[in-house]
């Protein structure tokens, strides 16, 4: 069992230095110095206090939407909605600010509030789906990842459009979500992230609903004939994992974007099930991953700058880490590789 | 709404359907063989850019499709070799080709064309008309007026239909998706099956996305697939997994798209975005009064173990 554990945190670790010789030969290939280029991102992502601090509030949304994929595939429902969810929440927390029209601290907790509110029932929908007609999730949240990308494209044109430019008025300054240091970016919302994980971390493992919710994702079969309801959990599972990503979204738009514009939160939702598959979806590891690719986000801005290599590189790293990580595990429960590592081990106890 | 009008809208709707059609087909070959594959946006991404290159250096649409097609193929072998050789999880591979492909697709652009570029454009696929047939009234237009990717698929529509419940191969290679076990013991060869359904399927998902470089637009921009691999997955499982209901759900889903396009330019009654939703909304109600609870072939999804009793 230990032995396991520890082929679970190697892989990931094997997985992101494969993946980075890959990504430096690419580079490599372009003609451009790899060493150079990682220096270029080190110093882009921790070279000056500034680049820190940006480094931090880039990992607040994608450790939303890490945990929001991660509760949800731990209940064995693969909630690809992030994105929207992300998004309902940002809009409903920038309308309500907008309508209410005062500023002050109660109105970023109604702000909040709306937006985790929005995030759940956007998560709802693709749940009542695809407990009520068997609609496989995946089709269903990318749609609705679609409508809520639109739907915004028609707040920020059309209903809330503030002046010339297309984009939504500015959250007032007395409810934006406060600095936790005030020359620096990074908010209170990071705090909630941090602290939401480790909750989700708590409730997943510690709990016996959180108990019953795994068994659920693991064995739905089985664990209907133990009495559990599996729709009603699922329909949690949809509902808190969109819920988590709207809280995201609201703490976003009233901590770090202010306001709606074009091309606002994409991509979001991918990052978060790229970074919670390499987290093996385990929540607290999902924070960790998540702030790592924000590095990476953050200090390739700079690579780009200086090397002329694109950004889009990373994604490739990216995408190469989730297929090493994943493949790396699955080859562990290939029939030859199973009898031989217990064979290792076997040996090893006999010694 | 007049008669041309409505013949405008049915051709667009045609032309719209095409590219769901042959990424639709491909999971028809990926699903019947038993590996889902929801990979198929990414495909798309990466043979809309090959298609996009060669057509913009060679000049020549069809060698683009070919090698769009190839392309596919290509990204595809990875998720061939993860879900079938090392038995990987299917729906966390087609993620982390939906992650891969189109960064791998904007990652060459930017190298080809300069982080900064101004748009590259190609030349479009022109239509060739087939004589006589193009004379009928209104069918004419609509079926014999089009480019030859457009024959194309129907034409693989009617192969894909015969083989599949007319010849034994096809028999043989649905076995592999409904029990592969039992296929493996009356002598087929699953592994080889499911490999050559991967290689089906990149092949004619990386032409779905090069007809959207060479035939619909003539150029390249990240995110041009638009969800359509999923509107393409949700094609099958609404024409539950046949060749024929697949080509009706396509060209509904074509229909829905050709109509918010001609609203969004004849109408000012509401916002191109709310518009745009139709095509996503209508897929969900589709699904949501057509889809339930048809299984499709019974081992889609499951990894196989060979040496496994």
């Amino acid at each position: 069992m230990q032995k396991t554990k520890t082929l679970n945190i190697l892989i990931p670790i094997l997985s992101i230095l494969l993946a980075f010789i890959i990504g430096m030969l690419i580079i490599l290939l372009l003609g451009k110095n790899p060493v150079e280029a990682i220096g270029y991102l080190m110093k882009g992502a921790f070279g000056s206090k500034t680049n820190l601090a940006n480094t931090v509030v880039r990992s607040m949304p994608l450790i939303f939407t890490g945990l929001c994929t991660c509760f949800a595939y731990r209940c064995g429902v693969f909630n690809l909605g992030g994105e929207g969810q992300f998004l309902a929440g940002s809009m409903a927390a920038i309308t309500v600010t907008l309508l209410i029209g005062h500023e002050g601290w109660w109105v970023t907790i109604v702000a909040v509030l709306a937006g985790t509110i929005a995030g759940g029932f956007w998560g709802l929908l693709p749940g009542i789906l695809k407990t009520w007609r068997g609609l496989n999730e995946m089709i269903t949240t990318i749609m609705f990842n679609y409508v809520a990308t639109l739907f915004m494209g028609f707040l920020y044109t059309t209903a809330l459009r503030e002046g010339s430019v297309p984009q939504t008025a500015p959250v007032p300054d007395a409810t934006k979500i406060g600095r936790i240091i005030s020359d620096l970016r990074i908010t209170w919302g990071i705090v909630i992230a941090v602290v939401l994980g480790f909750a989700i971390w708590y409730f997943l493992f510690y709990t016996s609903k959180g108990f019953q919710l795994r068994a659920v994702g693991f064995n739905p079969i089985a664990s209907s004939y133990n009495g559990l309801s599996v729709k009603k959990y699922m329909i949690a599972a949809f509902v808190v994992s969109g819920a988590v990503a709207g809280l995201g979204g609201a703490a976003d738009i009233l901590g770090t974007q202010f306001r709606l514009i074009s091309g606002y939160g994409g991509g979001y939702g991918f990052d978060g099930v790229a970074i919670a598959l390499i987290a093996q979806l385990h929540p607290l590891a999902t924070v960790a991953v998540a702030y790592f690719f924000a590095v990476l986000r953050v200090g390739s801005t700079t690579m780009q700058v200086g090397t002329g290599v694109p950004t889009s590189v990373i994604d490739i790293i990216q995408a190469l880490v989730i297929i090493f990580a994943v493949a790396g595990s699955s080859m562990l429960y290939l029939p030859k590789v199973k009898t031989f590592i217990t064979n290792i081990f076997e040996k090893k106890e006999v010694k | 709404m007049s008669w041309s009008m409505i013949s405008d809208l049915l051709i667009s709707a045609v032309r719209m359907a095409t590219p769901l059609l042959f990424v639709a087909l491909a999971e028809l070959y990926s699903e019947r063989a038993g590996l889902v594959n929801i990979g198929l946006d990414g495909i798309m991404a990466f043979g809309s850019l090959v298609g996009f290159l060669v057509c913009y250096w060679t000049g020549n649409p069809f060698l683009g499709v070919l090698c769009g097609a190839l392309g596919g193929v290509l990204v595809n072998m990875v998720y061939a070799f993860c879900t079938v050789t090392l038995a990987g999880q299917q729906i966390v591979y087609g993620m982390a080709l939906n992650i891969f492909a189109p960064a791998l697709a904007s990652f060459i652009y930017r190298v080809v064309f300069g982080v900064s570029s101004t748009l590259a454009q190609a030349t479009l696929m022109k239509t060739i008309s087939i004589p006589v047939l193009k004379d009928i009234p209104f069918l004419g237009k609509l079926l014999f007026d089009q480019t030859p990717m457009v024959y194309a698929v129907y034409l693989l529509v009617i192969v894909t239909m015969v083989y599949f419940n007319r010849t034994k191969s096809g028999l043989n290679y649905k076995a592999v998706g409904e029990y592969p076990k039992a296929a493996e013991t009356m002598g087929i060869n699953v592994i080889r099956t499911k490999y050559i359904a991967c290689i089906i399927c990149g092949f004619l998902a990386g032409m779905g996305g090069a007809y959207l470089t060479t035939c619909y637009v003539n150029t390249y921009s990240d995110g041009i697939v638009a969800g359509r691999g999923f509107i393409a997955l949700a094609a099958v499982i609404f024409g539950r997994w046949s060749a024929s209901g697949v080509l009706l759900a396509c060209l509904l889903f074509g229909f829905f798209d050709a109509l918010q396009l001609r609203l969004q330019v004849g109408t000012n009654l509401l916002p191109y975005q709310l518009l745009q939703m139709i095509p996503y909304l209508m897929t969900l109600i589709a699904l949501t009064i057509f889809g339930s609870k048809i299984a499709g072939p019974k081992s889609k999804g499951k990894p196989y173990y060979r040496e496994e009793r």
